[in-house]
């Protein structure tokens, strides 16, 4: 075949061959070499009033949270409730294994039983000898006036005296015998109070309406005094306790509005505020705690203990020049961005101020407003960069 | 005088531009194994120049956090900050793993590196110096700036060990010193990535720190509770990086740190030292020694092509020497000949090497200065393997040509 | 050139005591064993012999390609060979005092025509242009002008045979050796070719000696040399010219 070709049109083959590769090669040593101009994308600096807010995480907690259990060590005979029932105040949670207690109390009521007995069997006496005290000062004064009348003897008056102070001191000794009795009654019932009491604390009883959040032991499980078998909490007292970064945490006070979003329920916004902040920070993560309260308790209780994103609007700041973070950068240790200015860039120290989420930075020196910035580039700049700006970077070239 | 080169390579321009094409290839091929070795060095330059340090501050008598694990407190940084000469200090993780990218028909794995630092400390060390996309870390936790060799988009969402990410941000060139695409995600939860593997390894640990009489001790309520919160902190990072005041001396800054702090301090060029010559040397010689096999392989078929294209061309040499053709014009031809080869092989090469250059899933790395070496041992083959040739054409007899 | 021209009496060949021995020893060939030649200027000799007979080891050694084992050669006043060589650059000597007609062409396949014939004197330093307008006079003279830009393979067996007459007379030189010029062709190309030849050997003044054993073209030989084992007898020949 390239035989019938002319010499010409051979020519003009070749030619357009060479002529296609030398263009290549242009093409690659001006445009994916290092004499290419790098890709640029560049904003305008302009003057915005932003919204810094504050990011945290922090978890669902219950102000109070009611951990009952015994008082001192036993085991659990029953447990009335289960996780998640809401429980009235006053209810019957639970209730430990008494042992003896029973036992001893049937004892107490034994020994009260006895000791009322014996009160009255006391009286009784003292009533007998009373009668016997009477009947001993007729007799006395009878014997008297006989005496007088000299119809006895002095030792028959003498005698009747005698009964008579007999009488007295066994009437004073039943009288101390009944007020011993009466005494000991009230010890014995004491004690058998003092049982009954320890009886029912045995039973585990709600201090408050809320709901069992957890159900620790299970009968038969021995616990110590103080260890928790059940606990309740109020639900009208959950709160979520964040925690926020010290170095960002500029302007966090109480009072501020915040929204809250659950793990489990992403996309759903609650709203929220700052309850407090605590005294105390965090010396070891650096964080600063803080109380975000519900503005309106979720209908489906969350789960204690759920991990929740809060984010705490702060105040709106005035108005001033800011730029996206993206494109402040540190070259030779200065803070600043890249200014375009004829097609060429010109480095511009900056000095930052507040920031919001969204990544915008303000400017507080440096800039005035209305320069064109670079926000994204291919490759890191300098000053001699050679720029082409465009739209969008990635997509564009790899 | 007409050129015999230009008439030859004329007449049978189809074979020779074919000729030139697949030689082209095959010196395309030498030029992207150079820069294969290149970008493997990139890669490790690139990860000392993307972390904007002048010092690393690592674990005692370790060369981390690249070469070796290194780990230290996160409170470390408080008492360098003190030392004379530090200008900004900066806690980062760094953790090489899988990243799944979560959706629906997105997920797959991607291999990472993820790095965690402070959010929103624009041109602090640790950060990305440059986005191609997007915006840099700002919240404390959930949020990632992620590489573009990681195919990941905005607004993607990622999966680092138990939490999920928003990609908010994409970087260029942020790779590991193995090429791995970086994800920068907020430090604390790099910290927490790095300790609490999944749920599950949570659940068992938690089960083992319960069967452990001392750590569950009867009579002692929430001392478990204690022990397992414990358990699942991490207070460690794995190096601190330092920018120091400008006009200061590296050495001067490091020397108390290493004296008084009980720490392996190391400079930039102590860190490329250590990058380059222990961490990539083996697989960068086994490149290097495969790139000069290639070359040598390269330049041998260069010769054999140049020596079968002449002697193609025998008859019509003899018959030009047989009508008076002096050697010099013949050995003209021969050379005008091979150096056009070459010529059209090096623009084919260097055309089709900057063209595949990017579909590699590594970086490589065409540097000019190669392509410049690349041109001149590619002339100087054409011209050797050309004397071979012109060798042999000038043994020629002319009788041949009359067939004896 | 010119000069050579311009002095008749410097061209024309004579060849004297011409022996050629291949190999050594018992097993040596002598392939030419005493030839005697001399053509004029102008002149166009035959010379015919069978196979094996030396004529080719002949035509080498005129065309200094091999090196005869003695006798002598003069061409014009220059003895070329007298028991060896004289000349030292035989290169120069064939391009400029030999010209070469083959019985294939031999043309170079990547040179179109003109530039095919054209190539010998640019080879020898004359410029382009002239080169090619002298190639062109030729061409024209051979009457294949008309194919000046094509490509031999592109060419019949006679228009080749036409060029590679052109290029050896481009250089004119003092001698043509011609090896079955006509071999290829029909006798009536076969005697436009010997015309050509006589016609070129009287215009340029050139000795032409034609290498045949075709039967169609001996007749028309005015002087034809015999060879036979390697050795010459003239006779006269039927001189019958091409018309």
């Amino acid at each position: 075949m390239k035989n019938f070709i002319s010499l010409h049109g051979r020519t003009i083959a070749l030619a357009s061959v060479l002529v296609l590769l030398a263009g290549l090669l242009g093409y690659v040593a001006l445009r994916a070499g290092p004499m290419a101009p790098v890709a640029v994308t560049v904003i305008s600096v302009d003057s915005q009033a932003i919204k810094p807010a504050l990011f945290g995480i922090g978890s669902v907690e219950a102000r109070f949270t009611h951990k009952i259990g015994p008082t001192f060590a036993g085991r659990i005979r029953r447990v009335e409730v289960q996780s998640g029932d809401h429980v009235a105040k006053g209810q019957l949670l639970g209730e430990m294994d008494p042992v003896d207690l029973d036992d001893k109390i049937g004892a107490q009521e034994a020994t009260l039983r006895r000791a009322e007995a014996t009160l009255l069997a006391v009286e009784a006496q003292v009533q007998e000898v009373g009668a016997r005290k009477a009947f001993a000062e007729i007799q006395t004064k009878r014997y008297e006036q006989l005496l007088v009348a000299s119809s006895v003897s002095e030792e028959g008056a003498e005698a009747k005296r005698q009964e008579l102070q007999i009488a007295q001191a066994s009437l004073a000794a039943a009288r101390a015998n009944l007020d011993a009795s009466r005494q000991e009654l009230i010890r014995v019932r004491a004690d058998r109070d003092g049982l009954v009491r320890q009886r029912a604390n045995l039973r585990l009883i709600s201090p408050v309406d809320g709901i069992v959040t957890r159900r620790d032991a299970d009968p038969g499980t021995t616990v110590v005094a103080g260890q928790a078998v059940v606990e309740v909490v109020e639900p009208s007292s959950i709160w979520v306790s964040v925690r926020f970064d010290q170095q960002r945490a500029q302007g966090l006070s109480a009072k501020l509005p915040a929204q809250i979003v659950l793990r489990s329920r992403a996309g759903e916004l609650l709203s929220g505020q700052v309850l407090r902040i605590e005294p105390h920070a965090d010396a070891v993560t650096e964080e600063i705690l803080a109380k975000v309260a519900f503005t309106q308790i979720p209908q489906v209780l969350p789960p204690i203990g759920e991990l929740a994103e809060v984010t705490v609007a702060l105040a709106a700041q005035k108005s001033m020049p800011v730029v996206p973070n993206a494109s402040v950068q540190r070259v030779d240790g200065r803070l600043g961005v890249w200014v375009v200015e004829d097609g060429s860039l010109r480095f511009a120290p900056i000095k930052t101020g507040a920031t919001d989420l969204d990544g915008r930075v303000q400017i507080l020196q440096g800039l005035s407003g209305g320069e064109q910035i670079v926000v994204f580039s291919f490759k890191a700049l300098d000053a001699n960069s050679r720029i082409k700006v465009v739209d969008r970077i990635v997509g564009k070239s790899s | 005088m007409i050129s015999l080169a230009g008439r030859d390579i004329l007449h049978a321009w189809g074979k020779f531009v074919l000729t030139g094409i697949g030689l082209g290839l095959l010196i395309g091929v030498t030029l992207t194994m150079a820069g294969v070795y290149r970008g493997m060095v990139d890669d490790a330059n690139v990860l000392l120049d993307n972390s904007g340090a002048d010092l690393w501050v690592v674990q005692k008598d370790t060369q981390g956090p690249y070469a070796e694990s290194s780990s230290l407190y996160d409170d470390t940084y408080r008492s360098i900050l003190g030392i004379s000469g530090v200008a900004r200090v900066a806690n980062v993780t760094y953790l090489t793993m899988q990243v799944s990218q979560i959706g629906d028909g997105k997920a797959r794995d991607v291999r990472a590196m993820v790095v965690g630092i402070p959010p929103d400390g624009a041109g602090h060390p640790g950060q990305p110096g440059y986005l191609v996309e997007g915006r840099r870390l700002t919240r404390g936790h959930f949020e990632a700036v992620a590489d573009i060799a990681s195919g990941f988009a905005l607004g993607d969402r990622i999966r680092i060990r138990r939490n999920e990410y928003t990609v908010v941000g994409l970087t260029r060139r942020m790779v590991s010193s193995g090429g791995d695409p970086m994800v920068f995600i907020p430090l604390k939860d790099a910290q927490e990535a790095q300790f609490l593997k999944d749920n599950d390894a949570i659940r068992a640990q938690r089960a083992r720190t319960a069967q452990s009489p001392a750590l569950n001790r009867p009579g002692v309520p929430g001392l478990l509770d204690a022990v397992i919160a414990s358990q699942s902190t991490n207070t460690s990072v794995n190096a601190v990086l330092v920018q120091i005041e400008p006009g200061t001396d590296p050495e001067a800054v490091a020397e108390p740190i290493r004296r008084w702090k009980h720490l392996s301090v190391y400079t930039r060029m102590q860190m490329q030292s250590i990058l380059i010559e222990k961490l990539i040397a083996t697989a960068a010689k086994q490149i290097a020694m495969f790139l000069v096999i290639l070359a040598i392989v390269s330049a041998a078929i260069v010769a054999f092509i140049i020596y079968t294209l002449t002697m193609g061309k025998i008859r019509e040499i003899a018959v030009l020497k047989l009508i008076g053709t002096t050697n010099r014009t013949i050995a003209g031809m021969i050379l005008q000949q091979a150096v056009a080869l070459g010529l059209i092989g090096f623009v084919v090469g260097k055309v089709a090497a900057t063209f595949w250059a990017p579909v590699f899933p590594k970086y490589v790395l065409l540097e000019p200065g190669d392509a410049v070496r690349g041109f001149v041992v590619v002339i100087v083959i054409c011209v050797l393997a050309s004397v071979l040739a012109i060798r042999a054409a000038l043994k020629v007899d002319p009788a041949e040509a009359i067939g004896g | 050139m010119d000069k050579n021209r311009s002095d008749p009496s410097a061209r024309g060949i004579r060849i004297e005591g011409l022996t050629k021995r291949y190999g050594h020893g018992d097993t040596a060939v002598d392939a030419l064993k005493g030839v005697n030649m001399v053509v004029a200027p102008g002149e166009v000799v035959g010379l015919v012999g069978p196979s094996g007979s030396g004529k080719s080891t002949l035509l080498k050694c005129l065309g200094a390609i091999i090196e005869p084992t003695s006798g002598r050669m003069v061409l014009g006043q220059d003895v070329i060979y007298d028991n060896g060589w004289k000349i030292s650059d035989l290169r120069a000597l064939r391009r400029d005092k030999i010209g070469f007609v083959f019985q294939a062409p031999y043309l170079i396949p990547f040179l179109d025509v003109t530039d095919n014939v054209a190539l010998l004197p640019m080879l020898a330093g004359v410029p382009n242009a002239e080169a090619r307008q002298r190639a062109m006079a030729l061409l024209t003279a051979l009457d294949v002008q008309h194919r000046a830009k094509a490509m031999p393979s592109q060419l019949s067996g006679g228009e080749q045979q036409r060029v590679a007459i052109a290029r050896g007379l481009v250089n004119r030189p003092p001698v043509i050796l011609a090896d079955e010029p006509t071999a290829p062709l029909d006798s009536e190309r076969a005697l436009a070719v010997i015309r050509i030849l006589n016609q070129m050997a009287k215009q340029f003044d050139t000795a032409i000696i034609v290498v045949t054993h075709d039967e169609k073209i001996i007749p028309t030989f005015k002087r034809i040399y015999h060879i036979r084992d390697g050795v010459t007898h003239e006779e006269a020949g039927e001189g019958r010219g091409t018309n």
